[in-house]
């Protein structure tokens, strides 16, 4: 068995909730089946003087930065897939390439974690995703990782967008349909899907047990609108409660996503925890000062660094162009560095409406 | 607190007050009208000597510039140095013309470098209009400052101008006062332009993200150290925030020598000219700036004590982060600079050597050319974007054009050593 199927084993066997999770171990087994198959990043180690055989902690194997995959293809063998990030502004050269060796692992991680984190009363609902279809975005993780949740955890996926983008109307005739017949849904997509279904000022009251999952933050909206602006405008929009909405956290460059805590925790009767975006424990988040690359001390803002065991395929350790610090067991996304290019899905759909 | 919020910016006038004392400068603009260029030249020069000494503003601009005391100290006589009679004068000579001048001059000046707004008064004044200029968040207080300077030698001349801060965003107030300006020129980022363009429509002169380099000749150089020393104050000034601020270092010779005169430079210039307290966005950019070279195969990375030095193995012309950070990139001659710049996005080049393409490079959109060591000192005559500076207010479709500096880039002194700064 490879490494990735093996891990992917692990992953599943393991699951979110998992205590005790052999990180470390797998971290250095990870290491070293990159640094041995991965020439780009091995280049990297060995510039700094690292190998398999040098480093003590897991927090010392190389990250490479996020504009990396910008330049050069990471994959430690033939990729199942390649995923781009959006980015209109920044222009195709300015997109991230993401090669996939195993989309097993990919949907090891994802599937698990999403329905840890918005599925935690294991109900099957149907999915209405403000996105593409796979086949008019093949490129997006996100779509991806939808198509999956939608044949594995839901009863299916309806998808309300196409190459004209989001389509409004077929998307407000669904949700009247579910709220009419009391029917709870799920619905994903970007932030900024979102905030443009609410522009037109139309409401509805979906039925109780609906659920939100957004991502991508303020990228591609028209209007910025605050978080505690966007969970008004779902109470106001869909009759969702702030606990139904759950914010995804998530990079064409990773394979793990980080979600927030809120609605696994009402479930958990810990209604009054902070929001913050937790992570299945194969992937881990360092806070870092970036002066000296080490570690913040608790609660201070820093650079994210993301270990994902998941990206076993690719490069596993990520420093990203973002600002965050850490909260309690998780982490809460304080912005983007200022000159770092616009890039994620929240950009998907303002693409597909340029084009 | 909010960054509109903060104890150390003036409180906004209402729409009321900017209607009433637009309308007194407008009045006494009109009184004003047969004043010669000279008399208004003299009262600016006078008001600038005063400007610089202004203890109110030594006192407030670092901390709201976030800029160290003997930086602001260093940048306002070179601000001032500007104000030359003369000068002046044959600027008024050769762009006003005939063309009547317009009632209301609106600068929206940026806050990246203090004393924008200086510049900015003068101009509005050469031109023969009134000039209400609204300060960046980053300095509320040159503008003011220069006004109280002005009032002290010529009080008719400062009821012309009317110095003013809001909050950005505020849209009643921006409305009302920009609407009654002929002309409307603005800098900032270029979405803050296309915002503000939208609003005032063909009135703006927008000057948005222009950014500016260096290109030296080093092949048969003896006096690098010189040369390095001379970059290295160009881009130390103002921490490398402005338009002005070299971003990349185009070399011809030896990048690694240079490099390392570079950041000797840098880290001699740390203790005179410190810099401000980073944040922690701006810190990060570098640091992500220097990761992105590294992994990329940079050639070397030098993070001195004074700045950071990325020795490229190509051109690579995106502006950089800031922060005294500067890319040292090879060139083949100085005759391959133009094809090397992208177009329309190169403000100013410090040009040491020959061979130099001016017509190429003016073709290219670089509005100013000087010797190393003098980025930071444009003369009044700067065509900004190429938009020449005062007939650009004068005249909206006046042609491009491009500054060669001959007050520190005489085509005879281009092969000499610049003066140590």
């Amino acid at each position: 068995m490879s490494l990735l199927a093996e891990l992917a084993a692990t992953i599943r066997a393991a699951g979110p909730a998992a205590r005790g999770f052999p990180f470390e171990r797998w971290a250095w087994r990870v290491f070293e089946y990159q640094y041995e198959r991965n020439p780009a990043y091995r280049r990297l180690c060995e510039r700094r003087g690292i190998s398999p055989r040098t480093v003590a902690r897991w927090q010392d194997i190389p990250a490479v930065p996020a504009a990396a995959f910008r330049q050069a293809d990471l994959a430690c063998g033939p990729a199942e897939a390649v995923f781009r990030s959006s980015g209109t502004t920044a222009g195709d050269g300015m997109r991230s390439r993401h090669a996939v060796p195993s989309l097993d692992l990919y949907r090891a991680s994802a599937v698990p974690t999403f329905a840890h984190f918005l599925l935690p009363d294991a109900v099957r609902l149907p999915m209405l995703a403000l996105l593409p279809p796979p086949e008019l975005a093949p490129a997006s993780s996100l779509v991806r990782m939808c198509a999956w949740v939608g044949e594995e955890l839901c009863t299916g996926v309806e998808w309300f967008a196409d190459d004209t983008g989001l389509r409004r109307d077929a998307l407000q005739a669904r949700l009247v349909a579910a709220a009419d017949s009391g029917e709870a849904v799920v619905l994903a997509g970007p932030t900024a899907a979102f905030a443009a279904l609410f522009e037109s000022g139309w409401r509805v009251r979906l039925g109780p047990g609906s659920r939100l999952m957004d991502t991508g933050g303020a990228k591609g909206m028209r209007r910025p609108l605050s978080r505690a602006g966007f969970l008004r405008a779902c109470w106001h929009h869909l009759g969702l409660a702030a606990y139904w909405c759950v914010n995804e956290y998530g990079m064409s460059e990773l394979c793990s996503q980080r979600y927030e805590s809120v609605l696994r925790e009402r479930f958990a009767g810990a209604s009054l925890a902070p929001r913050r975006l937790l992570a299945p424990p194969w992937l881990r988040t360092r806070v870092l000062d970036p002066d000296t690359l080490e570690e913040v001390s608790p609660g201070a803002p820093g650079l994210l660094c993301h270990h994902d065991l998941a990206n076993a395929g690719s490069v596993a350790v990520v420093l990203t162009d973002d600002l965050g610090r850490a909260v309690d067991d998780g982490i809460a996304v304080l912005g983007r560095v200022p000159g770092a290019p616009a890039r994620g899905c929240g950009l998907l759909l303002r693409e597909l409406d340029e084009r | 607190m909010s960054a509109d919020e903060r104890a150390d910016l003036p409180a906004a006038p209402t729409s009321r007050e900017i209607a009433r004392a637009l309308d007194l400068a407008l009045e006494v603009r009109q009184r004003l009208r047969d004043r010669s260029p000279r008399e208004t030249a003299t009262a600016l020069a006078a008001a600038a000597r005063c400007w610089i000494e202004d203890e109110e503003l030594h006192r407030g601009l670092p901390a709201v510039a976030r800029l160290s005391a003997p930086m602001v100290g260093s940048v306002l006589p070179r601000v001032a140095a500007a104000f030359d009679v003369e000068a002046m004068v044959e600027l008024v000579n050769r762009e006003r013309g005939m063309s009547p001048p317009p009632g209301l001059v609106a600068a929206v000046v940026a806050s990246n470098v203090p004393a924008l707004a200086v510049p900015a008064i003068a101009l509005g004044c050469l031109a023969g209009a009134a000039v209400l200029v609204k300060s960046g968040r980053g300095d509320p207080l040159s503008a003011p400052a220069f006004h109280r300077a002005l009032a002290a030698v010529d009080s008719e001349l400062a009821a012309t101008v009317v110095p003013a801060y809001w909050p950005g965003g505020t849209s009643t107030l921006e409305q009302a006062a920009l609407a009654r300006a002929e002309v409307v020129v603005a800098s900032g980022s270029d979405l803050t332009m296309e915002a503000l363009r939208r609003r005032v429509g063909r009135r703006l002169v927008a000057h948005g993200t222009r950014t500016s380099v260096v290109a030296l000749d080093i092949r048969r150089e003896r006096c690098v150290d010189t040369l390095a020393r001379a970059v290295a104050l160009d881009v130390v000034l103002y921490d490398q925030r402005g338009c002005l601020s070299p971003q990349v270092a185009l070399v011809a010779g030896d990048c690694e020598a240079f490099a390392d005169a570079l950041v000797r430079a840098l880290a001699a210039l740390r203790p005179v000219l410190p810099p401000g307290e980073a944040t922690l966005e701006e810190r990060a950019a570098i640091r992500l700036a220097i990761e992105e070279a590294s992994w990329a195969g940079a050639h070397a990375v030098r993070a001195g004590l004074g700045g950071t030095v990325l020795v490229e193995t190509w051109a690579d012309l995106r502006p950089g982060p800031g922060g005294r950070t500067i890319r040292v990139c090879p060139l083949d001659s100085l005759r391959a600079l133009p094809t090397a710049l992208p177009r329309g996005r190169i403000e100013c080049i410090a040009i040491h050597g020959d061979e130099v393409d001016v017509a190429a490079l003016e073709a290219r959109g670089v509005a100013r050319l000087c010797q190393p060591g003098r980025m930071q000192e444009p003369p009044l005559a700067w065509p900004r974007g190429q938009r020449p500076a005062l007939g650009s207010l004068l005249r909206p479709d006046d042609p491009m054009r491009t500054l060669l500096d001959e007050r520190t880039l005489p085509a005879s002194a281009m092969r000499t050593c610049p003066e140590a700064p």
